[in-house]
């Protein structure tokens, strides 16, 4: 599978973005580097089983969606603390250029796949967030709105020894947007969690239903540390998103909390992956999602315990409610175990709301609708129950509620 | 009735059979030609239409790749059919079985000296095949199949005497050719297995059995099993498999296709010790008509590698599937193992029972496919693996996949993976067991599940492989 070379795509146009932004020489040698591995780079893998693959990624006619000199987004990014910075690369390249040069591209390679690739060389938005040792930042917030045919989207956190944060990050279409047609968002996420430091990553996509979304989501464990996610999902036609940790240090762990909500034809593609590569790591992945009219979901999670990770406990969860017949939902929920001292599990489950449920409610002089929807709003509670920033919170039971009209 | 007519009634006279001609009637090259297979054809005196059934696989075979591209694959990479001899056996110097027997390697016969067999027995096995597991059950059910009008004989004499049914049922609908290049290589070149025929409302109290053992260095193994069992009917099908150990790989390939007729009930029991050259690469398929029901009970203990996933359409509405498996993954082997089930019909129900144990660097996978169609309302599934880990050197893998396209319908799937608990040892311990005898227990508890849905003698034994892989690693 050879995927096809974007035509207006020059190292002009990598020059020209980085150009604009009055980049550093390292960051532009990244991305012309990125450029060049769109030859040979690979779309990112998608599950097939006989006669059927689960997302169609090569369909995606990407001449026509990336439009990379005339990005435009409008970003509002709320620190809520002095001693934390959060701000666009542009403004912090100064300051913190050793810290980004040194830490940019660590986590997730840029050359990773096709789209990676794609994003690193092409990427005008996203933001640094640094925590500097010992401080503890609450309700760091990134709302983004993307109003132009392509977004890419490139975000670094930093958090040094014993820091903890916890950060909302959200897209959406902006309102005045007047571009019709296909749209295509790509965002990167990198998380470096120093030693006992805590991240907690919450990120909401309510993109509009003419754009195609690729994101992929990862971090990195250094001793004791703990980087959870939060990724909800409930915009876009086509979404596929990973989001991966890394337990690279002894003690260290992570949560994967992921959520979305399908209707009409949006087909979602989440991913969920940990590596345990060092001793007494611990990772859950919990994933709740519900489906309505023709929408699809494809969800893989994988739980990878390497040769020296002793004393894992791994666990994931995966349940999809579907709301209507005509839904479809993939799922594979993978353990790869190379240890014996592991206590790991997984389970998934498709089904309907439970009819016993419905019935003693309606019994209770509910409607059936209602019924339905306060039992599809419970269904997300273990996942809201989660979620660290209370607007992130209001936010996705508010949008639960409104598909639920 | 004679122990020669016997040996006519299963397939394993058939192999036997090619021992004895192998010197005088072939000198078949390794590999695989249209030659070769025009050669097999021929001196079965098949019909046309066989003949032209193997040469369209050959064809699809050789335009297939190799299955390189599923996630973690077994190695494949030695697997050269041109090192393949498939269908002439080279040097047998057995005459009577004994000479036979004590050159079998000492893995393989200390494995049948300490599953119990009595000498005398254990001469009949390896003399002759599979003579001693078809002859016991065999003889007493013979006159018994006949008078119900119940068939059971080697698959290519079902060719000759009931050519109807097997060019009806013979890789047409269940397992075609095209299905995937081992399916193709079967289709190509298959040789000997069972075909067996229930007529409608007969049931068959006692189990059938066939043995299926490869020895010759460097041989292909492609017997095909072909199970019809009609409306109302019932029968319970076991295989055996082993193999004595060369330095040369060895291939088996076989194809197993199960026609469950409406409310018919089939069970499907193998325990598999293929010796640790051995490449098992096996395609088993079932549909079920209405109401039928399909049971699979493998227990894949040996070979190099395993790639087995039996499957089943559930095409009838309300037929249901049970599988059950047992995996054993020892130093240097890779059993990659699983079920596949297709919901076609509404009301069907599935259930996926799955019990594997690695230590000393092997490695075990579930790999299964669920998938429920559109309009297979009211349906349920429920997958439950589980996984035993004895090292750091040993891989166990856990990778289902579930398609649902249904909504009305109950999907479950559920995996744990983990180590022999040292608060359970160490209570046996309390209670004066030593270690071995501990770990021994709680594995065989482990599969108790399994070991309890099979006949008594196939659960002895499965229960012996496990304790005798056991004490290879702990002694």
């Amino acid at each position: 599978m050879s995927t096809k070379a974007i035509e207006s795509l020059s190292e002009d146009t990598v020059r020209h973005i980085a150009e604009e932004r009055d980049e550093p020489e390292w960051l532009l040698e990244t991305r012309l580097n990125a450029l060049s591995a769109l030859e040979t780079a690979e779309l990112p893998d998608v599950i097939q089983t006989p006669g059927r693959r689960w997302t169609d990624l090569e369909a995606l006619d990407f001449e026509a969606l990336v439009d990379p000199l005339n990005q435009s987004d409008a970003t509002e990014r709320t620190a809520g603390d002095d001693e934390v910075v959060v701000a666009p690369f542009t403004e912090a390249f100064d300051e913190y250029g050793d810290t980004l040069e040194e830490h940019f591209g660590t986590v997730l390679d840029p050359e990773h796949n096709y789209l990676t690739a794609l994003s690193v060389a092409l990427f005008t938005t996203g933001t640094f967030v640094y925590v500097p040792e010992g401080v503890d930042v609450e309700d760091v917030k990134i709302r983004a709105e993307m109003n132009s045919r392509s977004l890419f989207s490139q975000t670094l956190v930093v958090a040094e020894e014993s820091s903890s944060v916890t950060i909302l990050e959200s897209i959406e279409s902006g309102e005045e947007s007047e571009i019709e047609g296909d749209r295509y968002f790509s965002n990167l996420v990198e998380v470096v969690g120093g030693e006992n430091a805590a991240v907690q990553f919450g990120s909401l996509q309510n993109l509009d239903d003419d754009t195609y979304t690729y994101s992929l989501k990862r971090g990195i464990t250094d001793t004791y540390a703990t980087i959870d996610w939060i990724e909800s999902n409930f915009g876009s036609k086509l979404t596929r998103s990973d989001v991966e940790t890394e337990l690279n240090g002894d003690g260290s762990e992570s949560q994967i909390v992921g959520t979305f909500f399908g209707s009409e034809d949006q087909h979602f593609d989440v991913n969920a992956r940990v590596w345990h590569q060092a001793e007494h790591t611990t990772a859950d992945l919990v994933t709740r999602g519900v489906l309505d009219d023709v929408a699809r979901s494809v969800y893989e999670g994988v739980q990878d315990v390497g040769r020296d990770a002793w004393n894992t406990s791994s666990y994931q969860r995966e349940n999809t409610l579907m709301l209507s017949d005509d839904a479809e939902a993939d799922a594979s929920p993978k353990l790869i175990i190379h240890n014996h001292d592991t206590e790991a599990s997984h389970s998934a489950t498709v089904g309907q709301v439970d009819a016993e449920d419905l019935f003693y409610l309606e019994s209770r002089s509910i409607d059936s609708l209602t019924a339905r929807n306060m039992l599809v709003e419970g269904f997300f509670v273990p996942v809201l129950e989660e979620i660290a920033v209370d607007e992130f919170r209001e936010d996705v039971e508010e949008l639960v509620v409104e598909r639920l009209q | 009735m004679s122990s020669q007519d016997h040996l006519k009634e299963t397939d394993t006279e058939a192999r036997f059979e090619f021992k004895k001609e192998e010197k005088s009637a072939f000198k078949s090259e390794k590999g695989l030609t249209e030659e070769t297979i025009r050669v097999i054809s021929e001196d079965k005196d098949e019909p046309e239409w066989m003949l032209e059934r193997r040469l369209r696989a050959l064809e699809q075979f050789e335009a297939m790749p190799m299955p390189t591209d599923w996630p973690e694959a077994p190695d494949l990479s030695e697997v050269d059919i041109d090192q393949i001899v498939p269908y002439i056996r080279p040097d047998i110097d057995v005459r009577g079985g004994v000479d036979d027997w004590t050159d079998l390697p000492e893995e393989i016969k200390d494995t049948f000296d300490k599953l119990g067999i009595p000498e005398a027995e254990k001469n009949a096995l390896s003399g002759v095949g599979a003579q001693y597991e078809s002859e016991i059950v065999y003889q007493n059910m013979q006159e018994r199949w006949e008078e119900k009008g119940v068939v059971f004989c080697d698959m290519d004499k079902a060719v000759q005497e009931h050519e109807e049914l097997v060019k009806e049922y013979f890789m047409t609908k269940a397992v075609p050719p095209s299905d995937n290049k081992f399916a193709a290589l079967h289709g190509a070149i298959w040789s000997g297995g069972s075909f067996v025929y229930v007529p409608e409302d007969t049931t068959v109290e006692m189990p059938i059995q066939a043995y299926f053992r490869m020895n010759s260095e460097g041989m292909g193994q492609f017997e095909h099993t072909l199970i019809i069992a009609e409306e109302g009917s019932e029968v319970h099908y076991i295989e055996g498999c082993s193999a004595p150990k060369y330095s040369a790989f060895n291939l088996h390939s076989g194809g197993v296709e199960v026609f469950v007729g409406e409310d018919a009930h089939v069970q499907y029991s193998t325990v598999q010790n293929w010796s640790k050259n051995t490449y098992n690469l096996n395609t088993k398929r079932a549909i079920a008509e209405k109401g039928g029901r399909m049971e699979w009970i493998s227990g894949s203990m040996g070979s190099k590698a395993t790639m087995l996933y039996p499957s089943t359409i559930l095409k009838g509405r309300g037929a249901s599937d049970n599988h059950i498996t047992i995996a054993f993954a020892g130093e240097g082997q890779d059993i990659d193992t699983g079920a596949k089930v297709y919901h076609n019909a509404p009301e069907t129900k599935s259930t996926i029972e799955s019990k594997s144990i690695s230590k000393d660097g092997g490695r075990t996978n579930y790999r299964g496919l669920v998938h429920i169609a559109d309009g297979a309302s009211d349906s349920s599934t429920a997958v439950e693996c589980d996984a035993l880990m004895f090292d750091n050197e040993s891989t166990s893998d856990t990778m289902p996949y579930m398609e649902i396209n249904e909504s009305k319908v109950d999907v479950a799937h559920e995996a744990t993976v983990g180590k022999i608990g040292d608060e359970d040892i160490f209570y046996l311990q309390s209670r004066g067991l030593d270690d071995d005898d501990a770990k021994q227990m709680i594995v065989s508890g482990f599969i108790e599940p399994i070991t309890e849905e099979l006949p008594i003698e196939y659960a002895v034994e499965l229960n012996r492989l496990v304790e005798l892989e056991m004490e290879g690693s702990l002694g």
